[in-house]
């Protein structure tokens, strides 16, 4: 025991150093593209609205979720009805008061398609 | 019930969460490679969790509970074990949570070990699981054998970890279903904090016996003897368990104030206690000056070496002050004087190293039925079953008992399961940092 918890704590920042030197290295490759550049109105966002050309704004941004709604571990029904809409609170509470993990929220930044307009984003 | 599954009891309690969560996860957590790291990443962490607790709350030592898990040694073990275990699925955890993410991208697997902003569950896991490298660290080894008292102190941490880890899960718990996620965790949670405050508060008072140092023999310039005479109430033991004891001497120059592990090595029949101490580290070395009129306090007893009821034959196995259980119990026989049908070999490198032995000898002569035979490394070598074979020709029907330093102690059991012993009538006891 004493052998494999110290082999597997060597393993384990190897590990977090091998994907921090990756970052560091695929930022390089990768800069930003123009994500977000678009200003999308309420009107705009409200025409994407099924299942298959699904928007959401969310604290002020805007993302086409289109493709990922299959991948969602709950059901695409749940959140269709976000479509089109303003999905802050969706996001934030699930509908029963817990947030999304942090992973989820980084993984919703890769569909960002734009920013809200100004003060569309009140409730 | 039976030792096994009692170890096994313990084991289920600290999986049960997982198992739980294993069960609750949606279907579409097993669609593709990221769902299921994603869902292993939650399991592992739920797991370790779980076991983490557990090791902790059955690590609060409470007198005779022991006997129901085959003694103390027996519990650390498990405790050690489990605690190994716990601390590989945690390493794993955040890993596997961080390879799902890379399916989306680098930066987002990153993000899910580092979040820029408003991760603050995240972080308090991170503080946990460095808090747990800093306290097994020592446990495992990690940089060099421990020092007793440094890995007791750092131990502590682990206290700390538990609360973060739990306020981390309790944040982002998701896997398990909603009202057993706060059930489940609140019902470990309470029961590390009961057996904390146990530990810290009631069990100092109700098995704690003052005693008085009456006076120390050296059966060795390396071993001390004390006899301890009861301040007030006096312990009540089986031959062969084991105490907590803290010297309250002032002018020790190391250990004062600070509990460790010895063996009785008196009968219970004795109205004083006495305890042989070798030197084998800070604390047991200081002792040996300890001073005779001052208090120490025991805490007590542990241990389930021998059975409370044995009427089998015995094959005692000792070495070096691994002979003080025994010493114990022969005594305890002597005065008892029923006959009994026990074979000791006593394996010590010389006969100046042989701590007891003339005791032991008049106790031979003195109890029908107990032979004591002395293997001396230096004209046998390493105890053979040869050896084992000439002098208990009959060793493979009886319950064996070993005590002795761990390389003794890996050896004995090598002999004695190569001369035919069944593994169920092998017990022993050790006396080093796990």
């Amino acid at each position: 025991m004493k052998k494999l918890c110290y082999s597997a704590f060597v393993a384990f920042w190897s590990s977090i150093a091998t994907l921090l030197a990756l970052q560091a290295v695929a930022t390089d490759e990768a800069p930003d593209t123009q994500a977000g550049a678009a200003v999308i109105s309420l009107e705009e966002l409200a025409v994407h609205n099924s299942e298959a050309d699904c928007w959401m704004a969310i604290e002020g941004k805007v993302y086409n979720l289109s493709d990922y709604l299959p991948k969602h571990p709950t059901p695409a029904s749940m959140l269709v009805p976000w479509c089109g809409k303003e999905a802050t609170e969706g996001m934030r509470t699930k509908g029963y008061g817990r947030d999304h993990s942090p992973m989820a929220w980084e993984m919703l930044q890769t569909y960002e398609v734009g920013t809200l307009a100004d003060g569309a984003s009140a409730d | 019930m039976p030792v096994g599954l009692a170890h096994g009891v313990l084991w289920a309690v600290g999986l049960l969460p997982a198992a739980i969560a294993a069960l609750a996860l949606p279907g579409e957590s097993l669609a593709g490679t990221s769902a299921v790291l994603n869902a292993l990443g939650r399991v592992s962490g739920i797991a370790g969790l779980g076991l983490m607790l557990v090791a902790a709350i059955f690590s609060v030592r409470i007198p005779g509970i022991d006997r129901l898990f085959g003694g103390l040694t027996s519990l650390w073990r498990t405790h050690h074990l489990m605690g190994g275990v716990s601390f590989l699925l945690l390493l794993a955890h955040p890993l596997l949570l961080s390879l799902a993410a890379a399916e989306v991208s680098i930066g987002a697997a990153v993000t899910v070990l580092f979040p820029a902003t408003g991760g603050l569950a995240t972080w308090l896991g991170w503080v946990a699981l460095l808090l747990m490298m800093i306290f097994l660290a020592p446990s495992f080894a990690f940089f060099g054998p421990p020092r007793y008292q440094r890995w007791k102190h750092l131990h502590k941490l682990s206290g700390v970890a538990a609360v973060l880890a739990l306020v981390h899960t309790w944040w982002l718990a998701r896997s398990i279903p909603a009202p057993w996620s706060t059930v489940i965790w609140s019902t470990l949670a309470l029961a590390a904090v009961l057996a904390l405050a146990y530990a810290l508060l009631l069990a100092r008072r109700a098995h704690r016996y003052p005693y008085q140092v009456v006076s120390v023999a050296h059966p060795a310039n390396n071993v001390v003897e004390l006899n301890l005479r009861p301040l007030g109430e006096s312990l009540r033991y089986q031959a062969g368990q084991f105490v907590y004891l803290t010297p309250r001497d002032r002018t020790l120059s190391a250990g004062q104030g600070e509990e460790h592990p010895y063996t009785i090595s008196s009968a219970p029949e004795e109205a004083n206690l006495r305890i042989a101490i070798k030197d084998l580290g800070d604390a047991s070395r200081a002792i040996q000056s300890i001073s005779e009129g001052s208090s120490v306090d025991v805490m007590g007893p542990y241990g389930a070496f021998f059975p409370a009821h044995g009427n089998e034959a015995e094959l005692w196995i000792a070495g070096g002050i691994g002979v003080t259980p025994f010493l114990g119990r022969a005594r305890h026989l002597a005065s008892v004087g029923h006959p009994v049908d026990i074979q000791m070999i006593y394996c010590v490198q010389d006969e100046s190293r042989a701590l007891f032995a003339e005791e032991l000898r008049a106790l031979s002569e003195q109890i029908p039925g107990f032979r004591l035979t002395m293997h001396y490394f230096y004209q046998e070598g390493p105890l053979s079953v040869d050896f084992v074979r000439v002098h208990c020709e009959d060793c493979g029907e009886r319950q064996a008992y070993v005590c002795g330093p761990g390389p003794l102690n890996g050896l004995a059991r090598q002999v004695l399961l190569e001369s035919g012993l069944p593994r169920h009538r092998y017990h022993s006891e050790e006396f080093n940092l796990l």
